[in-house]
């Protein structure tokens, strides 16, 4: 029994690491195919990405649209999280629905409806299209997870606040914020991730900057070659230094 | 500082539920005012709507002769002593005293003196650099109630500060709750529902039940000569007798007692039953008797009214037996009609 417990882990892992780990291993492919078998090690493809323009350009786009369209959810988030938390109104039920309710709808339904909105109020395709629709997917995220995160004790300690003097504005800049601080950075980087991850929206709603993934899904349909693996192992990196900093720092902290 | 509180003909509904029943209540300035009653019988409701976190469906709240039915709690001179402390967990106890002061636009040097001021007079001024969460329970509720009066309030509400610590701790920090309400002057309005700690600190008890006030007045009062058939039960033990007047005094199941004539239920403390007294209860026989310490609690059955227990609490040094026939007599009569609605 223990031996087939610990054969279904390792299957398991398998399974989910093994594309990866193939991904990474044949971005150093010296050859002209990311497929086996391995001739050896060579930097050949990530020098030639690193030096490549258009996508080191497509990278910047990526950061800058995924730290932005964050912050606006975080803030868009927590303000509706807390005033959902202060007051009970005959509606808040309905307004909580309706504030999750774009996470059920598929990425290209909400890319399409956007494009087709954006062409009528007259906003290009462009990097602050694709942000916004990023806000639309993530504002749920974070608000499902700061909603979560205010307890009795958050809001009893909010009142205090209020008792004491402050008004609404430093109630949450001195109170709320500082006490969520967990909860804030958890639902920052899944926003993050997701929105430097996010393909359909991306490709939908950019036209001549483009995200990465658009970037690097045009690089594909010129065929397979090691350099789309160096540069979805650089994808893969980041994803995976923003999880292990968060691993680190915020839950280590919060099992103390 | 200190202001007087005028609650008039307040009533409170939450829907269909009335939580308070048109209550007016008077405090005076630099009074310690106790709020008792079982739990739903409005009280917390009476020290949300003084407070300022709901606004009452009918009537007015002034405080220091202002109204303040529809001020915010950041505007009003109140502040409150949570419960569960509420704390702010990220603030050194410093910061968490000297919030209300920040809030009120006063320089760090001076908020930060008088933050230490008010945890010295606590007795936690060497832990002014410490969390929240390194204190016991009974350091964070002193915490709050630095906090809650460093920004000097006319009125202070505690709204069951002192529920969550032990026995021992909670005499301590009554006596401590009492001595401070004495230096700074402040009214206090204290919401509980255990007597002893409501006769502990009061100047004046308002003992409620069902959204009314069944009586208010001094701990002393309360005790000895409720006015209500529930006052009575709910500050202490009684032994309740049937009574009915007669040509002089009143007949009871334990014969004639020499007692003003009335109507309705005797009602006597335990402690007001003994060997001598103001009035004979007729003779008795110890069914049990019990050493708790500071007294024996005895109970015993009246030779008139077999049916009828008495309970006794006799002083240390009378070893009652069990089967010995004595004397009764009692002090401290109070008759009330079971029928008899609080008015006040």
């Amino acid at each position: 029994m223990k031996y087939l417990s610990l054969a279904y882990l390792v299957a398991l892992f398998g399974f989910i690491l093994l594309p990866v780990v193939t991904l990474v291993i044949f971005s150093f492919q010296d050859g002209r195919l990311p497929v086996p078998p391995f001739k050896g090690v060579t930097f050949e493809w990530y020098a030639k990405i690193l030096t490549d323009r258009a996508m080191m350009e497509a990278l910047g786009n990526s950061l800058i649209v995924a730290l932005l369209s964050s912050l606006v959810a975080l803030t868009l988030g927590f303000l509706a999280a807390s005033g959902l938390a202060r007051v009970v109104l005959p509606g808040s039920v309905l307004m909580r629905g309706l504030l999750i309710a774009p996470m059920t709808v598929s990425y290209l339904i909400i890319a399409l409806g956007l494009l087709q909105m954006f062409n009528k109020i007259g906003i290009r395709p462009s990097l602050l299209a694709t942000g916004i629709g990023h806000v639309v997917i993530n504002l749920p995220l974070c608000f499902a997870i700061l909603y979560a995160a205010i307890g009795e004790h958050q809001k009893s300690a909010l009142k205090a606040a209020r008792d004491l003097g402050a008004r609404e504005w430093q109630v949450l800049w001195f109170v709320a914020a500082p006490m969520l601080t967990p909860a804030l950075a958890a639902a920052f980087f899944l926003a993050f991730t997701f929105s430097w991850d996010e393909f359909i929206i991306a490709f939908l709603l950019t036209r001549f900057d483009v995200t990465l993934p658009v970037e690097i899904w045009s690089m594909l349909r010129s065929g397979l070659s090691p350099a789309t693996n160096a540069v979805g192992s650089l994808v893969f990196l980041v994803s995976v230094i923003v999880v292990v900093t968060l691993e680190l720092t915020l839950f280590r902290k919060g099992s103390k | 500082m200190t202001a007087d509180v005028h609650i008039k003909a307040v009533e409170h509904r939450f829907n269909s539920f009335t939580a308070l029943h048109r209550v007016d209540l008077q405090i005076a300035a630099g009074e310690f005012i106790v709020l008792l009653g079982p739990s739903g019988c409005g009280k917390t409701t009476l020290l949300s709507i003084i407070g300022g976190f709901l606004t009452p469906s009918e009537g007015q709240v002034l405080i220091g002769g202002r109204d303040m039915t529809h001020v915010a709690p950041k505007d009003r001179p109140t502040t409150t002593m949570f419960q569960d402390y509420a704390l702010f967990p990220h603030m050194s106890l410093r910061d968490n005293v000297a919030f209300g002061l920040r809030m009120r636009g006063m320089a760090k040097a001076a908020r930060n003196a008088k933050a230490l001021e008010m945890l010295d007079m606590v007795g936690l001024a060497d832990k002014a650099a410490r969390r929240p969460h390194e204190l016991s329970g009974g350091q964070r509720q002193r915490v709050a109630l630095a906090r809650a009066l460093a920004v000097e309030p006319d009125v202070l509400l505690l709204d069951e500060p002192l529920g969550a610590l032990d026995l021992k701790l909670r005499r301590q920090m009554q006596e401590e709750l009492k001595a401070i309400q004495r230096r700074v002057g402040t009214t206090f309005v204290h919401v509980t529902h255990d007597q002893e700690e409501a006769m502990a600190i009061a100047d004046r008890i308002v003992v409620m039940n069902h959204g009314r006030i069944e009586h208010c007045g001094t701990p002393e009062e309360v005790y000895l000569t409720p006015k209500t058939m529930f006052s009575a039960d709910f500050m202490g033990e009684t032994n309740r007798i049937p009574v009915s007047p007669a040509a002089e005094g009143v007949t009871s199941p334990l014969g004639p007692l020499a007692i003003p004539p009335a109507e309705g239920m005797l009602c006597l403390r335990p402690e007001s039953i003994g060997f001598a007294g103001e009035f004979s209860l007729g003779r008795a026989t110890l069914v049990e008797a019990a050493f708790y310490g500071s007294y024996h609690r005895c109970h015993f059955r009246p030779v008139a009214a077999p049916d009828l227990l008495l309970t006794a609490h006799l002083p240390q040094g009378e070893h009652p037996r069990p089967g010995a026939e004595v004397e009764l007599f009692g002090r401290n009569p109070v008759v009330l009609s079971p029928k008899a609605k609080a008015a006040a």
